[in-house]
This record gives structure tokens, C-alpha cells and sequence, in this order.
């Protein structure tokens, strides 16, 4: 028998299939492991992005650094898709000692991001926001706006360094809250422990809720009513202009806008309008809104609330007699585990929306002057050039001609969008972690699917309890959102912030990606409704408009009809 | 009613008697004269007697409420609930829990114990509970197993007067056992403590590899740790509504020693204290809760030659 293949040293890199050609420019990159964040970018981006990904990568090296963690992550945007590279910080054989040194680090981080936060990293975020917000990008010169476009790099570095600062900690703080619960009050019900952190909203349920707030007004007016119901998303708001009651409303919904518009329909993709730019999604939103006069949203957020408070104080009289050492610990994780929950959603709205919406708003800047001087045919197209060209177009002031790489680069982005991008380079081992930070990525993005072994069952992660039966929509993009209604239930892909709304009309949702600390799993439990998240095939093994139940408690969902 | 219907509290002279409260409360009421043993009365079995309750019979109060308004039970209650006010004004808790054990007339704290023959209920809350705990602790004495074991001994059946003890369950922080002499070696120049997090049967009961410390009988120091080894304690037994469970040890205090230096030592110059007192080297039971350490046993050494 031949044992070759089991012997020790790492497994060979994987093939590379014909369809999807890659040559590494450092032979090393090889021995990294290569693959598509399923929750955060499955589709393609735009070259473009590479300026996200760059300062994503410098962000993870610091903030990692900083908290002496032995692996980085790396990005590389590989035949239009945005990969990722896990890369060990230390040889092999330093792993453990790092690992020791990375979790003492990490302890004193539990304790100390939320004071952090409040005091030291959100003004800094602030500050940055100020910084964009107050430059001329139409008056500046060439060279100014070039050293602008620099020093934005730089800051967008930053940003994403302070990104995981809070949220290594945040996560890292649900998951031992979630050990802790289950150490000291059993495991059989394997979300009780996130029933303590439900109902506190967060910006991105904020957004959510000012929205349903804005379609209670709505129903107020048969004017502003019909324009919003009567009208194709792209001319609701010229309808709305027509009307004085109409216009008011209108000031609302853009104050909305304002605050929260800073989201775009696909993940800090730097290419796609934010809301603000292009309500459709938003007004989508309304229109479903509408058709449910009688729910109130703030007093299910307020139920949610009245549950975790009564789960806190039914842990706390099964805790009375425990050491104190325990309900110190059961305390502190406690606090930490709740604020770390808020801010897993809030980081979404200060760093990742809110940034990603200034950079494109500099890019759109040069984009402006391509447009201006002929050299593309739409200023958009300035998220079709790379992070170099996007920089030169700024130093030559936008001229040039740009139409046949713009043509080229959408040509590949159309090809690759049809293929599967596989995961390259060279797997990581076998098996779950079982250090604590490797325990919360588990749980954030999603164990590894496992097959249900039943026909018509889909097996995933219990997200949020209850059973649901309703008719499975399959939405892909939010484009696609008109089409559930209201009870269906949303089977997609995975869900970030600018899918919350969707949260108030689905009776249930099942995602492809994720796991009991994904975002979709929190926004599930603000809205009180059942989670499968991380099924691997959802949206393939289930038809649209088949009537499936989910089991939110058990992770499973049934195809019955 | 001729009989005595007082229930004697562990301290007071009444309790001290073996012949009338049994061997093990006996024991812990002599030393709670002296030491800070938790606060606990005995029912003597001249009591039930008195009250006509049938001891035979198996559990007369479970799973009918209305036992406790009519006749024996109702008196019963009426007793154990005065005794309980009493218990919470002495602990400072509106609602302690207890531990209901038996304490037989035959047993001898000297010699082969019955312990483990008859039923133990820990963490009974209110008045009722305690009592029906009482009954049945009582009626356990006359299982079949414990009625072969008396007369395999040779124990006459109509002395096997059983009296059951109803004392304070410490929700413990810490609970250990102290060798005023190491049981291992023989060395009587060091206290040996086994020590783990919450209740005392994870150490007891060995499911758990407490930590261990030693400490120097000779320094009167408040500081005298001469030794700790820290052991990796996966899981503790803790109180919960209606009873105990071992549940596991969060993460971050596994491998945490349980007890500071300070506390160690007080364990020590407790086990030298009672080693003293008793005029033979002792194997103590002790609980801290908070800065407040309890005796809850003491018995010879029996491992040294």
C-alpha cells in the first residue's frame, strides 16, 4: 500500500482549473490559502476595489500585529473576484507560543473596546469622515487632488485597522459569552445564550426602523401614498414632487437619505450607487411597508427587549449560588458580549458603509473629470481602472482616452461572473479550531456545511428559534427584492446591512454563508424571526416558490410542496 | 404530647448528645461551640414520635399538598417552618437553602459509618420542601438495604433511632479538604488542602483533580504557602432551585488557582487549630463564601499508621 499521502508536511496545492487561470507573481502566495468570503463579496468587484483591498490588508496586518495573532489575511482580487489569503505571521513552529501570547492580548482587548471605542477609535472615525466631507473635490487641481487621493489611502488603511481593532474583540467577545452560558447553564438549547443580547437595536436596525417610521407617514396622505405605490421605483420620486404633501415627505425621506443612505446594495463594492445616489432599494422598502398598516415594529423591538430582560434575570437566579468567581466572569462577558453585539452592526455604518461611500465619492470626483475631458463615456466607469490608473487619472487631470479598457475590463468582469470561483492555492488543515478566536470565526462566518443526509431537507446553522412554513423566494441581488412578499420567506446567498429592511417582511430567511454570529443572524434576532444561515446550497437545492418550512432552532429546512 | 418537641440547634448543649441527635450532628454541634460551623437544627427522632408522624411508611408528604393542613403534618410544618424563620435570621438570608441529612443514633463518628445508606437533599428552599425532605430522609432508614446492613452488624433494629439534621448549605466560592497531616507521606510538618471552585463533592467525590496547596503548620505568618500546584479543574458542583449540579468550569478559571495565598493559610491554621482541639490529626471539610470561611466537618485521619 502506498502511504505517500498520508505522510506528514502540507497537502499539495490545489489544481487550477482551465477555466480560471491564475499565475502567482510571489511563488509563496502559492502556500496561502485562497478563497471567496461567501458573506461579504461572493460576486464579482470592480478593479477598483483594489484600493479597498489594499487598505483592508494593511488594516488586518496592523490591528492583527497589534494583538500579536499568528495568522494575517491577505487580499488579492483574482480574476474579478475579491479573494482572500490566510497566511501564518510566524513559522510553523512558533504557532503555539503566539497563539499563547495572542490570547492574553486578546483578553485585555474583551476587556477594553468598548471604552476604546467610545472614546478613542469613533471620534477618530469621525475625524476622518470630517476630513472627507470637507474637501473640494470639484475645485482642487490636478495636484491636489492627486496628494488628496493618497492621503485617502492612507486614512481608508487606517480605518480598516481600527475596524479590527473592534471587531476581533466584539466577536471574540459574543463567542466566549456564548462559552461562558454554556459552561455554567448547559448547552441544550444552543442559542439560549443570545436571547441576553437580543433587542438593544443597533444603527443598522435604526435605519430600519426610521424607514417603517417614513411608511407610517405615507399611509397618512393618499397623495404620497399612491405616488410611492402607483409609480416604477425609478419614478417615485418625481411623483412625490408633484404634490405638496408629496414634497414633505419628500424632506423626510431624504434626511433618511442622508443619514442612513450611505449603504449600497452589494458589500463596500466602491462601483454600486449608494442609496442617497439611487433610492430604488429604499423605496422598494416603502412600497412593501405600506401594504402592512397595522405592525409596529418599535413594539417588537421593545418585545425582543422584555425577552432578554427576562432571560437575564432567569440566568441570574440560576446563578445565585455559583462561585462569585463565576458570575464575575458570567457579568463581565455579559457586558462586554451585549456591546460587542451592537457594535458588530454599527461598524457597518461607521466604517464600512460610511467609508466606502467617501472613497467612491473621490473615485466618482476623477471619474467626473474622465467624463469631462472625453476620456470615458460615463463617470462611473472610473471604478473600471485600477488603483494606479485611477491615480494617474487624477495627476493628468482626466484626459486621455480610457474607452477600450473600460470596455475590456466589463467584458471580464461579465465572463468570470458566470464561473465559480474555486478556492486555490494550498487548504488548510483538517478540523475545527479550538483556540477561542478560531472558535468565533466559526460562528461568524458558518462551520462547514454539512449534507442534511435526508432528501428534501437543507441543513444549516440555527440562527434565530421558531418554525415558519411560507413560500421560499430566491433573491440574489436586491434588485430582485420586489418580488418577496410579504410572509415569504427570503433564501439567499447571505444578507449584509442593506438587506435589513427585507427583515420586516419576510416571515423567515435562510442564507447560503454564515453562522449564528453573522450579521444575518443578528439582524434575524432584532426582528424576531427564524434563521438557517450557512446552509452551502440553499439557493440551488431550493426552488423558488416551493413551500418550505425553517427550523430556526434545529437549523433545518424542509421542501414540503 | 409528653415527648420534647424542641429542635436543638447545632452549639447548643441540646444537640450535643449523640444518643439524642445522632453521631454526625453531634460531632458538628461540639465543634461549632467552638469553630464557625453554619447554622443548622436537629430533629431528634423523639420527635417524630411525638408528632405520631410514621416514620415506616414511606414519604407520607409527596405529591399531596394537603398533607401538610391535616393533623401530624400540618404540626410538623408548623414546627419546621418556626425553626426555618429562625434559620433565615440567622443566616441573614430571607430563603437559605439546606442541606437535609440523616444522623443516625447507631452511627459513630469512630467507626463504620451508615453514611451514604440513607438519602441526602441538598438545596431545599422553604418550609414544605424541607419538610417532605425530613420524611423522606427518615423513611430511608428503612429501605431494604439499610435494614440488611444493620442486621448483617448486628445493630439492633429498635435502637435505629434516626434523627435528621437540617443545616445552612454555604453556597460556596471555594470548598476544601485539609489533612492536618499529609495522608500520602505521613509528614505532619504541613497542612494539605484540596481545594475547587463552588460546592465540596467535586473534591470529594474525585471528578475533579483539585488544586492542591501546602501549607507550613509552624509559621504563625498570615502568609505561609509553601506549596501550590494548580491543576486544570474542568468541572464544580454548584446549588441550583431544588438541588445541586456539576456544571463545567468557565474557561478562564480552570487553570486559575481557587484560593489566594491568605485564604490558603487561614485553611491551615484552621486544620491546626481543630488538629489541637481534637488531640489527633484531622481530615476538615470547609467552605469559603466570600471572605467567610466555614468548618462543615471534621474527622480523624484514618490513612496514618
Amino acid at each position: 500500500m502506498d502511504d505517500t499521502q498520508t505522510a506528514g508536511g502540507p497537502p499539495p496545492p490545489l489544481p487550477i482549473p482551465d477555466n480560471f487561470p491564475v499565475t502567482w507573481e510571489n511563488p509563496a502566495d502559492e502556500m496561502a490559502f485562497w478563497h471567496i468570503d461567501p458573506v461579504h463579496f461572493p460576486t464579482t468587484v470592480t478593479p477598483a476595489m483594489e484600493i479597498f483591498g489594499d487598505a483592508f490588508t494593511k488594516g488586518v496586518d496592523r490591528s492583527l500585529g497589534a494583538y500579536e495573532m499568528p495568522i494575517r489575511l491577505q487580499h488579492r482580487r483574482i480574476n474579478t473576484y475579491f479573494y482572500m489569503g490566510n497566511t501564518l505571521a510566524v513559522p510553523p513552529d512558533q504557532l503555539e507560543a503566539q497563539g499563547a501570547k495572542a490570547e492574553a492580548r486578546l483578553k485585555e482587548a474583551v476587556g477594553a473596546f468598548p471604552d476604546r471605542w467610545d472614546n478613542e477609535w469613533l471620534p477618530e472615525v469621525k475625524e476622518h469622515i470630517a476630513f472627507w466631507d470637507g474637501f473640494d473635490l470639484a475645485g482642487a487641481s490636478p495636484e491636489a487632488l492627486a496628494a488628496h487621493y493618497d492621503e485617502t489611502r492612507e486614512r481608508l488603511a487606517r480605518l480598516w485597522d481600527i475596524h479590527f481593532l473592534l471587531e476581533v474583540p466584539a466577536i471574540l467577545s459574543m463567542s466566549l459569552f456564548d462559552e461562558v452560558y454554556k459552561d455554567l447553564l448547559g448547552d441544550e438549547d444552543k442559542l439560549a445564550s443570545f436571547k441576553l443580547l437580543q433587542g438593544f437595536g443597533n444603527k443598522t436596525v435604526e435605519g430600519g426602523h426610521v424607514l417603517w417610521g417614513l411608511s407610517k407617514q405615507a399611509l397618512k396622505s393618499d397623495a404620497v401614498k399612491s405616488a410611492i405605490q402607483d409609480h416604477p421605483n425609478g419614478e417615485v420620486v418625481a411623483a412625490l414632487e408633484a404634490s405638496e404633501d408629496g414634497r414633505g415627505f419628500l424632506v423626510e425621506f431624504k434626511k433618511y437619505l442622508a443619514e442612513f443612505g450611505q449603504r449600497t446594495d452589494v458589500f463596500c463594492e466602491l462601483g454600486a450607487p449608494s442609496w442617497e445616489e439611487d433610492p430604488s432599494t429604499p423605496i422598494s422598502n416603502l412600497k412593501d411597508f405600506i401594504t402592512q398598516p397595522d405592525r409596529d415594529v418599535e413594539a417588537e423591538l421593545a418585545h425582543n427587549a422584555a425577552e432578554r430582560d427576562e432571560a437575564i434575570a432567569d440566568a441570574r437566579a440560576q446563578l445565585a449560588g455559583y462561585p462569585q468567581a463565576a458570575r464575575d466572569q458570567f457579568e463581565f462577558l455579559l457586558s462586554r458580549a451585549q456591546f460587542g453585539t451592537r457594535m458588530h452592526e454599527d461598524h457597518n455604518y461607521w466604517i464600512d458603509q460610511m467609508t466606502s461611500d467617501k472613497v467612491r465619492r473621490m473615485v466618482l470626483g476623477i471619474g467626473n473629470r474622465l467624463l469631462a475631458a472625453g476620456s470615458v463615456e460615463d463617470a462611473n466607469d472610473v471604478f473600471y481602472l485600477t488603483p494606479d490608473e485611477i491615480r494617474e487619472a487624477a495627476v493628468s487631470n482626466g484626459t486621455g482616452d480610457r474607452r477600450t479598457t473600460v470596455t475590456e475590463r466589463k467584458a471580464e468582469m461579465e465572463h468570470f461572473g458566470a464561473i465559480q470561483p474555486p478556492p486555490m492555492g494550498t487548504p488548510p488543515p483538517d478540523g475545527e479550531p479550538t483556540d477561542p478566536m478560531g472558535m468565533a470565526m466559526v460562528k461568524f462566518f458558518g462551520a462547514r456545511p454539512q449534507e442534511s443526509g435526508q432528501s428534501g431537507v437543507v441543513s444549516g446553522n440555527a440562527g434565530f428559534p421558531g418554525k415558519v412554513t411560507g413560500t421560499a423566494r430566491i433573491i440574489r441581488t436586491l434588485a430582485d427584492a420586489d418580488r418577496l412578499g410579504q410572509g415569504d420567506i427570503l433564501v439567499t446567498t447571505t444578507t449584509m446591512p442593506a438587506w435589513t429592511p427585507l427583515f420586516g417582511t419576510a416571515s423567515a430567511v435562510v442564507t447560503d454563508a454564515g453562522g449564528v454570529l453573522s450579521h444575518c443572524a443578528i439582524v434575524a434576532r432584532e426582528y424576531g424571526i427564524p434563521a438557517v444561515v450557512g446552509t452551502g446550497n440553499g439557493t440551488t437545492a431550493i426552488k423558488d416558490g416551493q413551500t418550505i418550512e425553517v427550523d430556526g432552532s434545529a437549523g433545518e429546512v424542509r421542501v414540503l410542496a | 404530647m409528653m415527648a420534647n418537641l424542641e429542635f436543638p440547634w447545632l452549639g447548643e448543649q441540646g444537640a450535643h448528645d449523640a444518643r439524642s441527635v445522632g453521631g454526625k450532628a453531634a460531632n458538628l454541634s461540639l465543634l461549632a461551640a467552638d469553630f464557625r460551623v453554619p447554622p443548622g437544627f436537629c430533629i431528634p427522632p423523639t420527635a417524630f414520635e411525638a408528632l405520631d408522624l410514621d416514620v415506616s411508611a414511606p414519604n407520607p408528604g409527596t405529591g399531596d399538598a394537603s398533607y401538610w393542613d391535616t393533623g401530624a403534618g400540618e404540626r410538623f410544618a408548623a414546627l419546621i417552618g418556626a425553626a426555618y424563620s429562625d434559620l433565615a435570621g440567622k443566616t441573614g438570608t430571607p430563603e437559605p437553602g439546606v442541606a437535609v441529612r440523616s444522623s443516625g443514633i447507631d452511627e459513630d463518628g469512630q467507626s463504620a459509618s451508615l453514611a451514604g445508606l440513607h438519602d441526602t437533599f441538598l438545596n431545599v428552599v422553604g418550609v414544605h420542601p424541607i419538610a417532605d425532605a425530613a420524611l423522606k430522609c427518615l423513611a430511608s432508614a428503612f429501605t431494604d438495604r439499610a435494614v440488611a446492613y444493620r442486621r448483617d452488624r448486628g445493630i439492633d433494629e429498635r435502637a435505629a433511632g434516626l434523627a435528621v439534621l437540617v443545616q445552612h448549605l454555604v453556597p460556596a466560592d471555594v470548598s476544601a479538604v485539609a489533612f492536618s497531616a499529609d495522608p500520602v507521606t505521613g509528614d505532619r510538618s504541613q497542612v494539605v488542602i484540596n481545594a475547587n471552585w463552588g460546592l465540596g463533592e467535586s473534591v470529594a467525590s474525585g471528578t475533579v483533580t483539585p488544586d492542591t496547596f501546602t501549607v507550613s503548620k509552624a509559621s504563625k505568618a498570615s502568609k505561609a504557602l509553601s506549596g501550590t500546584a494548580v491543576s486544570d479543574k474542568a468541572v464544580m458542583t454548584v446549588p441550583v432551585p431544588g438541588g445541586v449540579k456539576e456544571v463545567n468550569v468557565p474557561k478562564m478559571m480552570r487553570s486559575m488557582p481557587c484560593l489566594n495565598e491568605g485564604k490558603a493559610t487561614e485553611i491551615g491554621q484552621l486544620a491546626v487549630a481543630l488538629e489541637q482541639h481534637m488531640g489527633y490529626p484531622v481530615d476538615v471539610e470547609c467552605a469559603f463564601m466570600g471572605d467567610v470561611l466555614y468548618l462543615l466537618q471534621c474527622r480523624p485521619v484514618t490513612t496514618l499508621g
